[in-house]
């Protein structure tokens, strides 16, 4: 299939969406730049919003060495015109980089505003909170571009408020302050929820993230467009084809891509594999923080299944590594197909019949229904995304709105997006059950295409252009996922700015609206029903190969380390 | 109730065939590599007969797990174990089809300079006649040579072969520094058509 | 003479035997658990080539757990109140070991003939559960300080109905003595009180052997290790091996009491060692079958069903009493 633009596009943008532009930039794909003057951001984010629907996917910045930076706001218009995505561009100044915040109109830019504060030390003017994203909250300074910020010669220098997030002082006596994480056993990975409790009732709960920033995009931008794949595809262990599809799709989107019709129905039946896998892993977790373990080893075996499923196609469990720039580099063979769609029709039958069933346990229900309630208005205020956006009524999944480079076409493959008017972690669960089922309909689907037909998967891509941009689009087993490709003036293999934001960032961030008014024992469910994956928000982990000295322990100093006593 | 009755007869239905696969080792009959999907892609194996040492899978390496070691003796084309991800990229990039995914995957060692968890190749290198500089792998002149003679098109293959032999045993610098003492220009049969 | 000297002996036989019958149990709920959860759980006859190296069996395990602790060092907390952390685990194993002995076993009546022994068996056994509480308590943790609260809430309710079962029985047969209770099997009618009264010390069991869906003072993924956040070493290996002679207890306890004849003569012994893994297997249902309850729909659901089934039950004892 090749991927095509409409040209009218350009003329729509420059008459109707956005007259105060500068300049006008077809992209590939119904995706158009438009370069503003800076001041004119918040005015346009306002009459997006109000006026089109729009939806902010994202904000970032880029920086452009002696001439400043770029601020680049990703504008969702699928709802206006098919598939058509407004990039907005600003060149700032390094003097006075403080460009009109876009938070204060849409909070769902308040993180990324933060984490550009954070990385690049653009401070928006009026962002509701400027408190650091990814670094301590005691980091004495933003990061200065072109210098490393100077390193804190000792402990939080201030008073113990300064990081003890905005309204929970240890001054309101009456209230514990209880720390969840940076470890604890309720979250698997290392975040800190600090809520303030009476009693066991929530009365106000923030959010630090930051544990784990290692910085994967400035790793993907010194690799090059063809191991970037790999990198990216790790991002997050669990949604990794998820990561690698939208990668790859950010890279078509560079040049007018090809992609094999084969390649693209392989891609929809791992992301969907994918999918599947990660919602039965979702139910587990969720199960076990209910405290019920055999849920979570039901539901646990049946993803075992998946996983095999996953195994035999792609060669790996976790990093499937078969995501090429311009098609796949495996193909499923018919016998591989034959043998897969027996196994994936019992699945689909026994997960419609367990699942139901778990959801109506009367136990489960009364530790789900009613907790973590999150309106629609909240949910479309603070850019809540898939399955947390659609238990709350609003119908978005990019697979239908703005579908990535894969079979999701509704001429070919039937399928339906779910959603849900429960508002609650109950409405979450039923969203994921019937998800689940859809998807089985679509691997079963895929798998019979692949069965019948044989071709090529794979067509190597052309030269990739130098001054392009892409924007790849996926719909996340969590929600949507973005990834912003901006490929260099200069060189051929090496993007200049890479930037990924993940559903968990969105969804994460509501996470104290919702908790607030719950009981104690529901933090850790309420936490758990946006499905949170923190190496998703926070992006990597590097282990320096070079510099420090570098030991590694033998087994007998192991041995001696565990029967040692005293310290 | 009802649901606990339903959950209940799922759980009891595997009750006595547990979902827990043994781990797929030891000597125990039924713990053997029981559970390896076909597709598996595991440790890297490297044909030493095949090698060459051209560095393609150094070149596509993405987690550098593929390292090169130039000595006056020998090259040595590592891959470390812990640094691969199993992406198969050095698979599909290597000309002489040398590397292949084997099914192997216990990674396990105690000490991380087991040589366990290398794959070394070893090829003898050429030195320069002129500088002294080894610059090749010997294996890999003679591949190139043979690849060269296969594809190059016949109308200019005498002139090729020739000139191939005048410059054998010099690294590239040495050889564009004898370019035009040798009479080696690359595009000399270019301009043979021309004339 | 002869009387004082059997009891002596059957004392120290019973030490030995409530320990191995604890962990047998602790094991076999493992075990259930398990393979319902479609896991192994510990291996009982372990494979030929793993043999050699850790043993043919790992039915010992819960023991194996415990020693382990007693192996590893003990931290105390600088925030703790010292003596109290450090004694309540001892304090702890000492009262439901002491319990141990006024519930009899059959063919060893042990201390149960003395005098009021049913008020003091339960005494003990509220006592063990009570320095569960007070050494939390003392750590300094707010989990351990949640945990204790949540521990506090449970026991108010669960032992409401453990002892309103115990006495339900007591008061329908007119004795204190748990010799005689587990002597005595009575008429038809007294059996069907009897077992409603076993019901609802079933349902009181699960809230304080923390039994899902009644284990909220150990929910980890709420409140840490609530309780025991601040143990470690010695003192936490204490604390499981009380629990352990707990487990021992509730199972004697209601084999004694709800089920008469059983514990009164050695020739019982087949019935009550099925008794026994009955009731392990009934908890262990309970156990996988349910997620745990929020701390207050636990407590709306004691008050709901198992404080009218008591009721019911002295209703039904007190008519009984009237007819004899």
């Amino acid at each position: 299939m090749k991927f095509k633009s409409d040209p009218t596009l350009v003329d729509f943008v420059r008459t109707e969406v956005a007259p105060e532009g500068l300049s006008f930039k077809p992209l590939h794909e119904n995706r158009v730049a438009v370069r503003i003057k800076a001041e004119d951001a918040d005015k346009l984010a306002e009459r997006f919003i109000s006026k089109f629907k729009a939806r902010l996917i994202h904000e970032t910045a880029v920086d452009l060495e002696g001439e400043g930076f770029d601020m680049i706001y990703i504008y969702d218009f699928s709802k206006v015109r098919e598939r058509l995505v407004v990039v907005l561009e600003a060149q700032i100044s390094k003097d006075d980089p403080s460009p009109p915040s876009v938070a204060k109109i849409t909070w769902q830019a308040s993180w990324a505003e933060r984490e550009i504060h954070d990385l690049l030390g653009i401070s928006p003017k009026g962002t509701p909170d400027p408190r650091k994203q990814f670094l301590p909250y005691e980091w004495p300074n933003a990061a200065e571009s072109g210098t490393a910020p100077p390193r804190p010669d000792k402990g939080p220098s201030g008073p113990q408020e300064k990081w003890i997030p905005l309204g929970i002082m240890p001054n309101d006596a009456y209230a514990t302050l209880i720390p969840i994480g940076p470890y604890h056993p309720g979250v698997i990975e290392g975040q800190t929820v600090y809520v303030k409790v009476e009693g066991e009732t929530v009365v106000s709960a923030d959010i630090k993230t930051g544990f784990h920033h290692r910085g994967i995009q400035k790793l993907i931008e010194r690799r090059g467009y063809h191991k970037g794949v790999f990198a990216a595809e790790r991002v997050c262990g669990i949604c990794s084809a998820a990561h690698g599809l939208t990668y790859v799709t950010a890279c078509e989107n560079l040049y007018e891509a090809e992609v094999p019709d084969r390649a693209l129905y392989i891609r929809t039946l791992l992301l969907e594999l994918n999918r599947v896998h990660s919602h039965l892993l979702w139910i587990g977790v969720v199960a076990d923080v209910i405290g019920w373990k055999t849920g979570f080893h039901l539901s646990w075996g049946l993803r075992e299944r998946v996983m095999d499923i996953i195994e035999s196609i792609t060669g790996n469990r976790v990093n499937y590594g078969i995501w090429r720039i311009g098609g796949m580099s495996r193909d499923v063979s018919k016998e591989l197909a034959e043998r897969a769609l027996p196994t994936v029709k019992a699945l689909k039958a026994e997960m419609a019949q367990l699942l139901p069933a778990v959801a109506a346990h009367s136990v489960v229900k009364s530790r789900l229904v009613g907790v973590g309630p999150l309106s629609y208005a909240d949910a479309f205020d603070g850019g809540a995304v898939g399955p947390v956006a659609r238990a709350s009524n609003w119908k978005i999944d990019v697979r239908a709105d703005n579908p990535p480079h894969a079979m999701y076409d509704p001429k070919v493959i039937s399928w339906e997006v779910i959603t849900d008017d429960d508002c609650d972690t109950f409405g979450r669960t039923l969203v994921r059950v019937k998800e689940l089922l859809v998807s089985s309909d679509i691997i079963v689907q895929c798998l019979e295409h692949l069965a019948r037909t044989t071709g090529e998967v794979r067509i190597e891509p052309k030269v990739i252009p130098v001054n392009s941009e892409g924007i790849g689009l996926n719909e996340a087993p969590r929600g949507e996922l973005v990834h912003y490709v901006r490929a260099s003036e200069f060189n051929m293999n090496l993007p200049q700015a890479y930037r990924i934001r993940t559903p968990s960032y969105r969804n994460n961030a509501l996470i104290p609206k919702m908790l607030v008014g719950s009981n104690l024992a529901d933090v850790p469910v309420v936490m758990g029903s946006t499905d949170q994956c923190l190496a998703c928000t926070d992006r990597f982990e590097v282990i320096r190969e070079s510099g420090g000295p570098s030991h590694s322990m033998s087994w007998a100093e192991l041995v001696a380390l565990g029967k040692r006593r005293g310290v | 109730m009802s649901t606990h009755i339903k959950i209940l007869k799922q759980v009891l239905q595997k009750y006595s065939s547990p979902m827990t696969l043994n781990y797929p080792s030891g000597v125990d009959k039924n713990r053997m590599y029981s559970q390896i999907p076909e597709g598996l892609r595991g440790f890297i194996e490297r044909d030493e007969e095949k090698c060459v040492g051209c560095r393609a899978c150094y070149m596509v390496c993405s987690g550098r797990a593929t390292k090169i070691f130039d000595t006056a003796e020998k090259r040595t084309v590592q891959v470390f174990h812990f640094r691969c991800t199993y992406c198969a990229h050095c698979e599909e990039c290597c000309p002489e089809e040398a590397i292949k995914m084997s099914k192997k995957f216990e990674l396990t060692v105690t000490d991380k300079n087991d040589p366990k968890a290398y794959v070394n190749t070893d090829l003898k290198m050429i030195s320069c006649k002129a500088c002294n500089r080894p610059y090749l792998p010997e294996k890999m002149q003679k591949r190139v040579f043979e690849r060269l003679s296969e594809k190059i098109d016949p109308k200019v293959k005498g002139i090729v072969v020739e000139d191939y032999h005048k410059t054998e045993g010099f690294c590239p610098d040495c050889k564009r520094a004898r370019g035009v003492m040798l009479d080696t220009h690359t595009k000399k049969h270019v301009w043979l058509e021309v004339v | 003479m002869a009387d004082l000297a059997f009891t002596i002996i059957s004392i120290a036989l019973i030490i030995p035997i409530s320990l191995f019958l604890g962990v047998i149990y602790a094991f076999l709920l493992r075990k259930f658990n398990a393979r319902f959860q479609w896991r192994v759980g510990p291996v009982v006859r372990m494979y030929s080539d793993l043999a050699p190296v850790i043993g043919s069996t790992r039915v010992w395990q819960p023991m194996y757990d415990i020693l382990k602790l007693f192996g590893k060092d003990t931290l105390i907390p600088a925030s703790a109140h010292k003596r109290l952390f450090t004694w309540s685990p001892y304090f702890s194993l000492f009262f439901s070991f002491a319990a141990v002995l006024f519930i009899p076993f059959p063919g060893m009546p042990l201390l149960s003939d003395a005098p009021y022994s049913l008020i003091v068996a339960s005494y003990l056994l509220i006592a063990s559960i009570l320095f569960t509480i007070l050494g939390p308590v003392a750590s300094g943790s707010p989990w351990g300080a949640i945990g204790a609260r949540r521990e506090v809430e449970l026991f108010l309710v669960a032992e409401l109905g453990f002892v309103a079962s115990l006495f339900l029985v007591a008061f329908m047969k007119g004795s204190l003595v748990i010799a005689e209770l587990s002597g005595t099997v009575g008429s038809i009618p007294m059996v069907l009180v009897t077992l409603l009264a076993g019901i609802t010390m079933f349902a009181a069991m699960l809230g304080k052997l923390h039994i899902k869906p009644f284990d909220m003072p150990e929910a980890e993924c709420e409140i840490v290790a609530g309780p025991y956040t601040e143990y470690s070493g010695k003192l936490l290996g204490t604390y499981f091996l009380a629990k352990i002679f707990v487990l021992y207890n509730m199972v004697a306890l209601f084999i004694a009491v709800f089920l008469p004849p059983v514990s009164s003569s050695v020739l019982w012994l087949p019935l009550y060692v099925v008794a026994a893994l009955v009731l392990v297997f009934l908890l262990a249902v309970v156990q996988v079958l349910n997620p745990r309850y929020a701390i207050r729909k636990a407590l709306t659901w004691y008050l709901k069903i198992v404080v009218p089934l008591v009721i019911l039950g002295f209703i039904a004892a007190f008519a009984l009493r009237m007819v004899a």
